[in-house]
């Protein structure tokens, strides 16, 4: 049996914003952020020896094209037990999303033909800015902060980036972009900021992988 | 005459140039003494290779003709007009000097409203330019004063903005920022709201109606030390900087040391904790010199406090899941609140009790106030959702600030009305 659950209440926030972190990973990129823009209608199903099923409807929007939405489906079973396992998704998208090619080819040709190797901090800085050759760089933080996000969340957390506190790329001598970050993650229950150290991998075709993260020692 | 008119101006055909400047362009006034010439006139309006821009287009003999000529095109327009004893007078000589002289002006004023004490509201500041603006706004309005509540642990003024067309001791609103010191877009959108309200007495129907019958008490910097050290050392910053005995991390929580299910779930009783409660109740002089002025006053009717991020509007209760007794009425106006925020530019807040949108939280400000008798008690999460988060970008301060202001309004006026 599945209990209805109203969209501006908690439980239903906190598994939406799994389900985006997971499909932030899955799909966004240094051309793409994708946020929720409403979320239509949750369910929660106690499933015995399992876990807490959310089923969701959602409509999300790609910052970069916020004229058009989608609209998603998604499941979130967070598993029982202290274990502590994440949270298993299952997304899907209805429509199409707008076109990344030209975006991620260009930034990729930019960073590749970089004679020196890409070092910022602080994106936004204090005030919310964030120069416009560095939005990509934001945009994909966002993207591989959604993996942590997805693999570290329970029922009783809510994680959003916070900022990106340090950004060094790292040159390869295969076709992969790297980008080793440092980004706070402010968990909302607790109101903690926490650093989260994220080695992501990227490239046009093959999207952002998350190859090493780790929470900072002494945080 | 019309052969002299295509004989004229059959020179000046395909000299038809796309200029970017309007040097030599001037502007002339015809006046028409018939139809005839009303006539005359329109044939130019036709002849597509002059580049004539009408101001004021021909159309009756009685009105006068404004049109603008590109400088390739002055001498001969004249002298056809001249030929046919039109008459005109020039009204501007050379366009291109009155839009230079134009954006000089405005150089200049924007030179002056920057030194002056024209204060930039769509910036983020820090503490002392905060103070300042709040000294302008009581110099400039009458009924505006600054009172200082109490001190910071640090020993900061703690300054609010007393609203008050007369009275004794009128019922009152109260409405603070900056609590929590990171969440930056609070304090902005209050001293936006503050100039708002100062500028806008005696012309908006509605603010002259409420300060007309209520006070109003804003405290845009509820927690200065914090709000100094996300200047200065900690940008994320977003307790008080209170030293804890016994401890090496400093600061408490303020929205969790309010004498309101003090120390029950969701607040932390580890000082380095985010949402450290504190060792005691009120332990924090910033909370306690907020709840010993509305004490004293007596005559509060509403607590309005504001925080970011989320986009969520809220009542009571926090400490606890249960209803309000004013569980109806709270929906009700906060529904409505959030109604008029959406009006402006789309922005969505989810209305609700603390427990039930966002977590359940002990110690927080509103339920103080509401379980002491201050029943239109609400908390605001402003923009955004979590893409900037506290960072929000400064191009969304007055933008954040405005509709937030429509919510504030949508409560306030209800205040008022049911205050009478």
């Amino acid at each position: 049996r599945a209990m209805e659950l109203p969209p501006s209440h908690f439980p239903a926030g906190r598994a939406a914003a799994v389900a985006l972190g997971y499909l932030r990973y899955l799909r966004g990129g240094p051309g793409r952020g994708l946020q929720l823009r409403q979320l239509r209608r949750a369910r929660r199903q106690d499933i015995e020896d399992a876990g807490h099923k959310y089923s969701l409807e959602l409509e999300l929007e790609d910052v970069l094209d916020k004229d058009r939405t989608v609209t998603c489906t998604a499941e979130v079973l967070y598993p029982l037990g202290s274990k502590s396992s994440a949270p298993e998704v299952q997304v899907t998208v209805q429509g199409e999303l707008r076109s990344t090619q030209e975006a991620d080819q260009d930034f990729y040709n930019r960073i590749r033909s970089l004679e020196k190797e890409l070092v910022a901090e602080n994106i936004p800085d204090s005030h919310g800015n964030v120069p416009p050759h560095l939005e990509p760089i934001h945009l994909l933080a966002w993207a591989a902060s959604g993996y942590v996000i997805w693999q570290n969340s329970t029922e009783n957390t809510e994680f959003h980036l916070a900022q990106v506190k340090h950004v060094k790329q790292v040159k390869r001598s295969d076709e992969d972009l790297q980008f080793d970050y440092v980004v706070l993650l402010h968990e909302m229950v607790s109101q903690e900021v926490i650093p989260w150290e994220v080695t992501v991998l990227w490239h046009p075709r093959r999207g952002a992988r998350v190859s090493r993260d780790r929470r900072q020692p002494g945080h | 005459s019309n052969m002299k008119l295509i004989f004229i101006f059959s020179a000046l055909i395909g000299a038809s140039l796309c200029l970017e400047t309007f040097v030599g362009h001037q502007v002339l006034r015809i006046k028409t003494k018939n139809e005839e010439e009303v006539k005359q006139l329109q044939l130019l309006e036709s002849l597509e290779h002059l580049g004539l821009d009408f101001w004021i287009n021909p159309s009756a003999p009685a009105l006068p003709v404004d049109v603008r000529i590109p400088a390739a095109s002055v001498q001969s327009v004249k002298a056809f007009l001249e030929s046919q004893g039109i008459a005109y007078s020039i009204l501007i000589e050379d366009l291109q000097d009155v839009l230079d002289k134009e954006k000089q002006d405005m150089a200049e004023s924007a030179q002056r409203q920057r030194s002056s004490s024209s204060f930039d509201f769509g910036t983020y500041h820090t503490l002392d330019d905060i103070n300042e603006e709040l000294d302008h706004l009581a110099s400039e309005y009458s009924f505006v004063e600054k009172i200082q509540i109490g001190e910071s642990y640090e020993q900061r003024p703690l300054y609010a903005l007393k609203f008050s067309t007369g009275g004794r001791n009128r019922p009152a609103i109260w409405l603070d920022a900056g609590i929590h010191s990171r969440e930056w877009v609070t304090q902005a959108s209050a001293l936006w709201i503050a100039n708002k309200i100062a500028s806008d007495y005696g012309t908006d129907d509605s603010i002259t109606s409420l300060l007309d019958k209520m006070d109003l008490f804003l405290l845009p910097v509820a927690n200065p030390d914090g709000f100094v050290y996300t200047h200065t050392s900690n940008r994320m910053w977003r307790k008080t900087r209170s030293k804890i005995p016994g401890s090496v991390c400093v600061g408490v929580d303020p929205n969790r040391n309010w004498d309101a299910g003090f120390g029950g779930p969701g607040a932390s009783n580890s000082p380095c904790s985010e949402s450290y409660h504190g060792p005691s109740a009120n332990s924090e002089v910033e909370v306690k010199s907020v709840v010993d002025f509305i004490k004293s006053h007596g005559n509060f009717k509403a607590f309005l406090t504001l925080h970011s991020y989320s986009q969520l509007l809220m009542y009571p209760y926090g400490y606890k899941c249960t209803r309000p007794d004013d569980y109806a009425e709270l929906e009700s106006l906060g529904r409505a609140a959030a109604s008029s925020i959406r009006s402006l530019y789309g922005t969505t807040f989810q209305v609700g009790t603390i427990c039930n949108t966002i977590y359940q939280a002990s110690g927080g400000s509103i339920d103080w106030a509401y379980d002491n008798g201050i029943k239109y008690s609400f908390a605001f999460e402003l923009r955004d959702t979590g893409r900037y988060g506290f960072l929000l970008p400064a191009s969304q301060i007055i933008p954040a600030a405005q509709e937030t202001w429509l919510g504030l309004k949508r409560i306030m006026e209800h205040v008022r009305d049911k205050s009478y």
